[in-house]
């Protein structure tokens, strides 16, 4: 039955829904590209969701924990051993995105009798100048979107994931016209992109709110969720992992405007 | 780089992880004729704790034979940010083992969220040496090496290892040295130990680079195959110290400087 192509395309379009459905809730991951390196950020409930990959590399994901630690342990394995067998300056986001995970996830999405991964992730690798930072945004069915990987479209300075299309469009709506040209404002600015993210992601909220009630919404959140923000930084990217913690006193000025 | 693969195991072992791509096997047999050839061998090396962390210093000369291979090897290798790993013997191997290590332990604090113990470390490089006995026995590729690290929460943070060609690891109370100049750098460190102007633990950074320098000159003093200090070549050893900071590599000039007013 399945066999028939127009079951299958029900089947995948049903999958897709459901994945979607599951996806909706996810709060916000915001990847911004600033003069020292690149910013990691988002709040969670009661788990980690950023994480360090390799030297530059790290990750940002939505959905279900168990997919994501799949995920998450692929592509520390992948970069490890290309990393020791060849060199660290080999390991590359552009070809783990484009050969390894973007055909590993279409397969399992379309493979109808085996499980989707219910995940969907950003990665950020930070280069050796703010122009060469990447953002690869991957989905469950494999699609992927970066922030430049060919010539003649324009760079944009930042990646990110929501939970739903339109929170994410918001999302980046805002971060266009955002000014995140050092650390703080860059926390300001992600700080601000996670509550538009998480608020219009709702059905209810199609429009991005003005900025004392998008305030309001962030601090309301505050109770439940917590920060988590890491550093992508340029300049220790050279010796060794460049992955690190956001100073403490940075993130609690950026909390401190909404509290 | 290759497809995917469902992890199997998530012990963050990175060793079980080549054997599963198969870029690591065990050493192949050899047997039958052996063909005559001079390996390259590093010399000193030592390591001793003083008043800041622990000072590990090498030598920069390695030898085939009777020949000057290298004058300018490092033996002393960053692991990760507060352990140092100094060779002596095979660099072949050394090298090797330190590439295994460096990416072992980043690979089990991304894979599992956490740093690995520091028993942990000094055990994944005992294994490393176990792994290697077959080909030691064939007469080729022995390391003895030093390790070195800084363990914040602990009471006694200074930690030094020293090991035999078997992996039997020693923890040292104060100093260890190997390579072909040991026991002379050991004799040195534990004349000035027991009968210097003070004990090795309570001395100042400066005093301790400059007996490491001193050290190593007596050895290369006596043993062709330690380069010691080059005076004309303006050859240094290799200085590192490891501390509550992180690890920090003595400057060219910096021992040139302490060298050409203290020592030469």
């Amino acid at each position: 039955m399945i066999d028939e192509p127009y079951r299958w395309v029900e089947a995948i379009s049903n999958r897709r829904e459901y994945i979607e459905n599951e996806l909706a809730t996810g709060s916000p991951t915001v990847g911004l590209s600033f003069n020292d390196g690149i910013l990691l950020l988002t709040f969670g409930r009661d788990r980690r969701k950023i994480f360090e990959i390799y030297d530059r590399i790290a990750i940002g994901a939505i959905g279900h924990p168990g997919d994501i630690e799949r995920l998450r342990m692929m592509a520390i394995e992948l970069a490890s051993t290309e990393g020791f067998t060849r060199s660290a300056a080999d390991v590359s986001l552009r070809r783990m995105a484009t050969y390894a995970f973007s055909p590993a996830l279409k397969q399992a999405f379309e493979q109808i009798y085996g499980p989707p991964y219910l995940a969907r992730i950003l990665f950020a690798e930070v280069g050796s100048a703010q122009d060469e930072d990447l953002f690869v945004r991957l989905d469950y069915d494999g699609s992927m979107h970066a922030n430049a990987m060919n010539v003649g479209k324009r760079r944009e300075g930042f990646g990110a994931i929501a939970g739903t299309r339109r929170g994410l469009e918001q999302v980046q709506n805002f971060l266009r016209g955002a000014d995140f040209s050092d650390l703080r404002s860059a926390l300001r600015a992600a700080v601000h992109a996670w509550g538009i993210g998480l608020y219009t992601a709702d059905q209810d909220h199609p429009d991005v709110p003005e900025d004392s009630a998008l305030k309001e919404f962030v601090k309301s959140k505050l109770e439940h969720y917590t920060l988590e923000a890491a550093l992508l930084d340029r300049r220790a990217a050279e010796s060794r992992g460049a992955f690190m913690e956001v100073p403490e006193p940075d993130l609690e000025a950026v909390l401190s405007d909404f509290s | 780089m290759e497809g995917l693969k469902p992890p199997d195991r998530s012990t963050g072992d990175f060793l079980a992880l080549l054997k599963r791509h198969q870029l690591l096997g065990d050493a192949p047999p050899i047997s039958g004729r052996h063909l005559e050839f001079k390996e390259t061998i590093a010399t000193t090396i030592l390591g001793f704790k003083f008043a800041g962390g622990v000072l590990v210093a090498g030598d920069r000369r390695a030898t085939a034979g009777n020949v000057v291979m290298y004058d300018r090897a490092d033996k002393v290798l960053e692991i990760d940010r507060h352990s140092v790993m100094a060779i002596a013997g095979s660099p072949a191997t050394a090298w090797e083992m330190a590439r295994i290590l460096e990416h072992s332990f980043q690979y089990y604090r991304r894979s599992q969220l956490q740093e690995m113990s520091v028993e942990g470390k000094v055990r994944a490089l005992s294994k490393l040496l176990r792994d290697n006995l077959g080909m030691v026995m064939q007469g080729v590729g022995v390391v003895v090496p030093l390790f070195a690290t800084y363990e914040k929460r602990s009471s006694e943070p200074a930690k030094l290892f020293f090991y035999d060609a078997m992996g039997a690891q020693f923890e040292a109370t104060d100093f260890a040295s190997s390579g072909s100049g040991a026991s002379a750098v050991r004799s040195v460190l534990y004349y000035e130990n027991s009968w210097g102007s003070q004990r090795l633990r309570e001395r100042s950074r400066q005093e301790a680079i400059l007996l490491a320098l001193k050290a190593l000159d007596t050895a290369a003093e006596a043993d062709t195959a330690t380069g010691g200090v080059d005076r004309h070549g303006k050859i240094f050893p290799i200085v590192k110290i490891v501390a509550e900071t992180g690890i920090e590599t003595v400057a060219d000039d910096k021992l040139s400087d302490l060298f050409q007013t203290q020592v030469a």
